[in-house]
C-alpha cells in the first residue's frame, strides 16, 4: 500500500534536487575555470563509482556511517534539538569499539562482536545524552554544547590513539588492528563492502516506521514541535526527548563501530572526512525523513568517493566537494526558506 | 556578540576567521606589507559574512545551517585554493613575512598596569581591547544600536518603529565579520605568520560560547572570552607537567561547557518555587 | 467629499491568491467620532486595518484622507499623514524603557550620533501629563502591567500627533477594570479632538464607547448604524448573519437541576513562587457532576497556575488533589487523564495543539490506546482515520481533513480540535480554560452547546474565565479567585454581574 506518508518520502527528495542541481552547475563552472577537462572530471566524480566493483565497494562503505548517522540526527531534530554532535558521537562509538576490541582480543567472537558493538553504541549515547539532559533540565543551548563536544571527543581519541593504543610499526595517528575473528563480513558478491551498509538500510527503514507508525514516534515528534503541548497532552516529553538524543547519539555511535569493525578494522584519527556534519546536511536535505536520508546521503557518499577519483584523473583538488557542500548547505536552506515565506504571506491573512 | 543582540547565533564567525586568517597571510605574503596583510584579513571576513547575511536574511535561510555551511565553505574554499594554487594542502608558510606593529615598550606607562600587559603585543590586541567599549557605547548609547537591539528582540516592534530590521541584522553580521576578521588576522598574523587549514580549531564556537554567557552583554561577553582564554593559557603551561596534550587542548571547551551549564543552572535554581 | 469626514474608503478590494478578502468595502468616519468596526474572526476587519497603515496595498478601491485622494504604501508613510495604529499584539521592546519605546526608530540626537536620552524623558514625560496616563517614563517595559504597556502603545501613536487612531481588539488581552480604563481613555481621546477607530467583536464594548458602528461579514460591508438606535442583538445578527444565542442556561430553572457526587476537589492547595509569595492560596474547591462550576477573576491571579496544578502541569507545595475519590496529588499528568480528566488549556497554540501535527496526530495524541488506533505496538492508519473523521463531524471543524495540518485551521476550529481529543474520552472531569478566547460568535456558541451538554451527560466541569458573561451564561455556582485566594462561591442565583465585580477586584467579604 502507499500511504501518504510514503509518498511524502518520495515528495521530500524532489524538492532539494534543485538546490543540487544548482551547486552542481556552479561546481561545474569552477571546474571549467581551473582544469582543461571539467568533463572528465565530473564524470568521475560521478561516475567513477560504478566503474569497478571495488570502486562501487567503496562508495557503499563511505555511504553507510553517513546513513546510519544522519537517520540518528533524525530523531534528534524530530525532537527538537539540533544536534550538531554527530561528529564527536561518531568518533566515540569508533574508539571505544576499538579498545574494547584490543583490550578483550583473547575472547571468543560471540562474546567480543557484540561486547564491541553495543559498548561504541553505549559511548556514542553517552555522547548524545549530554547535551540532550542539559538542554531539558536547564534549557543549555544544544548547539554550542554539541560544537564543544564535537571538539572534546577529537581530542580525547587523538590522546588515545597516539599514546595508548598507537599501532608502532604504522605511519601516522593509527590504533593497533582490530582481531579479525570480530571483522564485519562483506556483502556477498561485493568484496570489501561491508555488510554494515545493509544494517543502515534496514535501519533507515526501521526509523521511518517507528517515527511515522508508533505512538512512540508520535510523542516524540509532539515534543519536538512543541513541548510544553506534548507535556499538557500527558506526554512525558522531557524523556522523549533525552531518549531521541540517545538513539541519536546511538545511531552515530553504531557508525562509528560497523566503521572499524567492517571498514577500517582499526581506529585511524582521520578517518572521517566530516561525517558527522555531512550527515547533518543530508539530514536536513531530506527534510528530515529517515528514508529521504537514505539516498541523500547514497548522493553525498557518491560525491565524496568520486572526489578521490577525479583527482587521481584530473588535477582537480578533492577539497572541492568540501567547497560544493558548503555552497549546498547554503542553497539549499535558501530554497527551503523561500517556501517558508510564501506560505507566511498566506497566514497573514 | 553584536549578533546575538540582533537575534542570530552566528556560528559563522569560524568560517570568517578562517577566511580572514588566510587572506591576510596569502595578501600580506605578496605584497610584503603587514597592513595590507591585515586589511585583506578584514575584508576577506566581512566579504564571508556578506555572503552569510545574505544568505541568511535575504533568502531566509536559517542562521545555524547556514553558518555551518558558510564554515564549510570557508574551510573548503582555503584548502581549495591552498591546493591549486600554492600545492601545499599542508598549509601556506610564506618564508618571509612582514611584521605586524607592535605596541612598543613604554609607550603606554602612563597607563597603571593594563599598559604594562599592552605592551609588546600586536596593535590587533590593542585594537580588541577598544573593541569592547566602543560595542558598549554603540549598543546602548547611540539610536543605531537601540534600533539593533529592538531588532534583535522584538521584529514587530522594531517594524512599525520604522526600522529596517533586515538592514540591522545585515548591520550585525557585518560588525561581528570585522570583529572575527579582527580576531583571525591576529590568528595568523601575530608571531605564528602562517596558515593552516583549520587553524582556528573551534576557536570561533568558543567565543559563542562566551557570548552566550555573557548573555551578549559586552562587558560580561569580554569577561567571560578572557576566562575561556585564560583557561587556554593555563592548558599551555600545564604541558610542561607531562599531562598529554590533547587534554590540556580541550580544557577552554570543557569549561565553556560548565560555566554554560553553571550559568543556566543558577538560573534554574533562582526561579525554583520557595518552600512553604 | 463630505468636508466632515476625516476618512473615506470607497468601494476596497483585496484578495490573497485565490481568496477574497474584501469586497466593495465602503466606510467614512467623521472628525472627532468614535467609530467602531466590528465582525467575526474572518471577516476582513484585520485586512481592511492593515490597508489603511499601509501593511497591505488594497487591489481596487480609494481611500480618501482629509478629502484628498491618497496611497499609503507603508506604515510610516501612514504615521506621516496622521493615522496611528495600536496592534493588538504589543510591538513595544520589553527590556527597554517607556521613553526609549515611544522614541523607537526616531531617537533624539546629542552631538549627531548618541541618543539623548534625557530630552526623550522629558518629552515622553509632557506626552504622559497631557493624556493623564499615570506612566513613568523611565520604567522597563518587561516591568509594566499589559494595560499600561497598552497604554505605551497608544502614546506611542500620539507621540507624532496622530489625528485618526486605529486600535485593533484592544480588549482582547485586558482584565475587565483595565477594558473600564481604555473606554475611559477612548472617550478623553475623542474629547481632545481625536479620532478613534475601534475594531473588536465584543458587543458590549460596541454599545459602551462608540458613536457609530460598522459591520462586515464575510468581506463585505453590511451595515453602518449610529450605535444609539440599535440593539446588541441587531449587531450581532448583522455579523453572523442570522440570529444567535449566546445565553447557555441563561433564562432556564436552576432549582431544578440536580448534581452527584463530587468528582474533583482541591483541598488547601498552594503554590509558591521563588520568592516565596503564594500564587495560589489554600484553595478549596468541588466540582460535582452534572456540575458546570466557574471561576471569576481578572486575568493573572492565579487562574493559570490552578488549570495547570490541577491538570498535573506544575507541583503543588501543599494540599491534596481528589479526583472521582482518588487523590491524584503525585499523579502524573497521563496518569491523571487515566483517573478521568479532561483538560481544555487557555491557549490552543500554546499547550492545546501542535499545530505543525496532522488535525489526526493532535485528535488522536491521548486517545491511543482507548480507541483502539495500536495494533500489535503500530498505529492502524485505517482506525486512525475513521476516530478523526467521527471526531471532525461530530464536532463540526470545517475545513479540516485528517491528514492536514491544524496550522490551517482557523481559530474556531482549532479549539474544536482539542475539544473533540478531550471529549472523546469521556473524561468524569473536564477542565476548560478560557474556551472562547479569540473565538467569533459563532463558534462560542458551538463551544457552549458542548460544554453544556457535556455537563448535562453528567460530568463535572471546572470552567475558568476572565469573560463574566461566560460565566454567567454557563456557570451553576460562580467562584471568584482574586490574587490567589478563592474570595467567595456563590450560586447562580445569588450571583449577580456588581456582586462578583466587587470579589473580583478584592472587594472585601462583606458583598454577600
Amino acid at each position: 500500500m502507499m500511504s501518504a506518508e510514503l509518498k511524502g518520502s518520495l515528495n521530500a527528495l524532489i524538492a532539494p534536487i534543485g538546490a543540487i542541481v544548482l551547486t552542481m552547475l556552479l561546481g561545474f563552472i569552477l571546474v571549467a575555470a581551473i582544469s582543461d577537462e571539467p568533463v572528465l572530471a565530473y564524470r568521475e566524480l560521478m561516475f567513477a563509482n560504478f566503474d569497478s566493483l571495488s570502486n562501487f565497494a567503496m562508495f557503499l562503505n563511505r555511504a553507510t556511517p553517513l546513513v546510519l548517522i544522519s537517520v540518528g540526527i533524525t530523531f534528534a531534530f524530530r525532537a527538537g534539538v539540533f544536534n550538531v554532535g554527530g561528529e564527536g558521537q561518531l568518533f566515540a562509538g569508533a574508539i571505544t569499539t576499538t579498545v574494547v576490541g584490543i583490550a578483550f582480543a583473547t575472547l571468543p567472537a560471540m562474546i567480543l562482536f557484540p561486547f564491541a558493538v553495543i559498548s561504541g553504541i553505549a559511548a556514542g549515547a553517552a555522547v548524545g545524552w549530554v547535551p540532550g539532559i542539559l538542554k531539558v533540565k536547564l534549557g543549555v543551548d544544544e548547539v554550542v554544547v554539541t560544537l564543544m563536544l564535537n571538539t572534546i571527543v577529537l581530542l580525547f581519541t587523538s590522546y588515545l590513539v597516539n599514546q595508548v593504543i598507537r599501532d608502532t610499526t604504522a605511519y601516522g595517528a593509527v590504533s593497533w588492528e582490530l582481531p579479525e575473528h570480530i571483522w564485519l563480513p562483506s556483502i556477498p558478491g561485493i568484496p570489501d563492502a561491508t555488510s554494515g551498509f545493509m544494517i543502515a538500510v534496514v535501519l533507515s527503514l526501521a526509523s521511518w516506521v517507528v517515527l511515522f507508525r508508533t505512538q512512540w514516534g508520535a510523542e516524540v515528534r509532539s515534543s519536538g514541535t512543541n513541548l510544553r503541548y506534548a507535556e499538557a497532552v500527558g506526554i512525558a516529553a522531557g524523556k522523549r526527548v533525552i531518549t531521541a538524543m540517545l538513539i541519536a547519539g546511538g545511531f552515530a555511535g553504531f557508525a562509528g563501530s560497523l566503521y572499524v569493525l567492517g571498514i577500517g578494522h582499526r581506529f585511524e584519527q582521520n578517518f572521517s572526512p566530516e561525517y558527522g556534519l555531512i550527515a547533518l546536511t543530508c539530514a536536513l536535505l531530506a527534510r528530515v525523513n529517515p528514508i529521504a536520508s537514505l539516498f541523500t546521503a547514497l548522493y553525498y557518499a557518491l560525491m565524496l568517493n568520486g572526489a578521490a577519483y577525479m583527482q587521481i584523473s584530473t588535477e582537480v583538488p578533492r577539497s572541492l566537494v568540501i567547497l560544493l557542500t558548503g555552497l549546498l548547505v547554503l542553497l539549499m536552506t535558501a530554497r527551503l526558506a523561500r517556501k517558508d515565506t510564501n506560505t507566511q504571506t498566506f497566514d497573514a491573512f | 556578540m553584536i549578533t546575538l543582540r540582533a537575534n542570530i547565533l552566528n556560528v559563522a564567525v569560524e568560517g570568517m576567521m578562517l577566511v580572514s586568517a588566510f587572506s591576510a597571510i596569502a595578501v600580506g605574503s605578496v605584497s610584503g606589507s603587514a597592513l595590507a596583510g591585515f586589511s585583506a584579513g578584514i575584508f576577506g571576513a566581512v566579504i564571508t559574512s556578506l555572503v552569510f547575511s545574505i544568505i541568511t536574511l535575504r533568502f531566509g535561510a536559517g542562521f545555524i545551517v547556514a553558518g555551518l555551511g558558510i564554515n564549510l565553505l570557508a574551510a573548503g574554499g582555503t584548502l581549495f585554493a591552498l591546493e591549486r594554487w600554492y600545492n601545499s594542502p599542508g598549509g601556506l608558510r610564506p618564508l618571509g613575512f612582514p611584521e605586524i606593529w607592535y605596541v612598543p615598550e613604554g609607550s603606554l606607562s602612563f597607563v597603571p598596569f593594563l599598559g604594562s600587559v599592552l605592551e609588546g603585543q600586536s596593535i590587533i590586541v590593542l585594537l580588541t581591547f577598544l573593541a569592547v567599549p566602543a560595542c558598549w557605547i554603540f549598543l546602548y548609547r547611540t539610536p543605531t544600536g537601540s534600533y539593533l537591539r529592538a531588532a534583535g528582540e522584538d521584529e514587530n516592534a522594531a517594524r512599525s518603529a520604522g526600522i529596517n530590521v533586515v538592514r540591522m541584522k545585515m548591520l550585525a553580521v557585518t560588525i561581528s565579520g570585522l570583529l572575527s576578521g579582527l580576531a583571525g588576522a591576529q590568528l595568523a598574523m601575530n608571531k605564528l605568520h602562517f596558515f593552516l587549514p583549520n587553524m582556528t580549531a573551534g576557536r570561533g564556537f568558543i567565543g559563542l560560547a562566551a557570548t552566550l554567557f555573557g548573555a551578549g552583554h559586552p562587558w560580561a561577553t569580554s569577561g567571560a572570552a578572557v576566562l575561556f582564554g585564560f583557561f587556554g593559557a593555563l592548558g599551555d603551561r600545564l604541558q610542561a607537567f607531562d599531562i598529554p596534550a590533547q587534554f590540556v587542548l580541550m580544557l577552554p571547551y570543557l569549561v565553556a561547557i560548565l560555566a554554560l551549564t553553571f550559568s543556566r543552572w543558577r538560573i534554574y535554581v533562582r526561579n525554583k518555587p520557595a518552600k512553604l | 467629499m463630505d468636508h466632515d469626514n476625516i476618512l473615506v474608503l470607497d468601494s476596497i478590494g483585496k484578495k490573497f491568491g485565490d481568496i477574497v478578502a474584501l469586497e466593495n468595502v465602503d466606510l467614512s468616519i467623521r472628525r472627532g467620532e468614535v467609530h467602531v468596526v466590528c465582525g467575526e474572526n474572518g471577516a476582513g476587519k484585520s485586512t481592511l486595518m492593515n490597508i489603511l497603515v499601509g501593511i497591505h496595498s488594497a487591489d481596487g478601491g480609494k481611500i480618501f484622507f482629509n478629502g484628498k485622494e491618497t496611497k499609503i504604501r507603508d506604515p510610516l508613510a501612514a504615521g506621516a499623514m496622521g493615522i496611528g495604529m495600536v496592534h493588538q499584539h504589543f510591538t513595544l521592546v520589553p527590556s527597554m524603557s517607556v521613553a526609549e519605546n515611544l522614541f523607537l526608530g526616531h531617537h533624539l540626537l546629542r552631538f549627531g550620533i548618541f541618543s539623548d536620552h534625557r530630552t526623550m524623558v522629558e518629552r515622553a514625560d509632557i506626552l504622559i501629563d497631557t493624556y493623564s496616563f499615570a506612566l513613568d517614563p523611565e520604567a522597563i517595559v518587561s516591568s509594566l502591567s499589559v494595560g499600561q504597556r497598552q497604554r505605551v502603545e497608544i502614546l506611542k501613536a500620539l507621540v507624532f500627533d496622530a489625528e485618526l487612531l486605529i486600535l485593533d481588539e484592544p480588549t482582547a488581552v485586558l482584565t475587565p477594570p483595565e477594558v473600564e480604563e481604555l473606554l475611559k481613555v477612548i472617550t478623553n481621546l475623542r474629547d481632545r479632538g481625536r479620532t478613534v477607530l475601534f475594531i473588536t467583536h465584543k458587543l458590549r464594548e460596541v454599545k459602551a464607547v462608540s458613536d457609530r458602528v460598522t459591520i462586515l461579514r464575510r468581506g463585505k460591508n453590511i451595515s453602518t448604524h449610529i450605535t444609539k438606535t440599535v440593539t446588541e442583538n441587531d449587531i450581532a445578527r448583522d455579523m453572523v448573519g442570522r440570529d444567535v444565542f449566546l445565553t447557555g442556561r441563561q433564562g432556564q430553572d436552576h432549582g431544578m437541576r440536580t448534581f452527584g457526587e463530587s468528582v474533583l476537589q482541591l483541598e488547601n492547595v498552594s503554590i509558591t513562587n521563588s520568592s516565596g509569595r503564594l500564587l495560589l492560596d489554600n484553595i478549596d474547591l468541588d466540582v460535582r457532576a452534572g456540575e458546570v462550576l466557574g471561576v471569576a477573576g481578572v486575568d493573572g491571579n492565579g487562574q493559570t497556575e490552578l488549570a495547570e496544578a490541577i491538570a498535573g502541569l506544575i507541583p503543588i507545595q501543599a494540599g491534596a488533589i481528589r479526583l472521582d475519590g482518588t487523590d491524584i496529588t503525585h499523579v502524573s499528568v497521563a496518569g491523571r487523564q487515566e483517573v478521568g480528566l479532561g483538560f481544555v488549556p487557555e491557549d490552543r497554540l500554546d499547550r492545546g495543539l501542535s499545530s505543525n501535527m496532522s488535525v489526526a496526530e493532535n485528535m488522536a495524541a491521548t486517545n491511543y490506546l482507548r480507541e483502539g488506533i495500536l495494533r500489535r505496538g503500530f498505529v492502524d492508519k485505517d482506525q486512525l482515520t475513521e476516530f478523526t473523521q467521527k471526531g471532525i463531524e461530530q464536532f463540526d471543524i470545517r475545513g479540516a481533513k485528517p491528514d492536514l495540518a491544524v496550522a490551517s485551521l482557523s481559530g474556531g476550529n482549532m479549539q474544536k480540535v482539542v475539544l473533540a481529543r478531550e471529549f472523546a474520552r469521556e473524561p468524569k472531569a473536564l477542565l476548560v480554560s478560557q474556551p472562547t478566547r479569540g473565538l467569533d460568535i459563532g463558534a462560542s456558541e458551538f463551544v457552549y452547546s458542548e460544554i453544556l451538554s457535556a455537563a448535562d451527560k453528567g460530568n463535572g466541569i471546572l470552567l475558568i474565565s476572565s469573560e463574566l458573561s461566560e460565566i454567567f451564561a454557563l456557570a451553576d455556582r460562580i467562584a471568584v479567585i482574586y490574587s490567589g485566594c478563592i474570595m467567595q462561591v456563590l450560586t447562580r442565583e445569588d450571583a449577580d454581574e456588581e456582586t462578583i465585580g466587587i470579589l473580583m477586584n478584592g472587594g472585601k467579604e462583606h458583598a454577600a
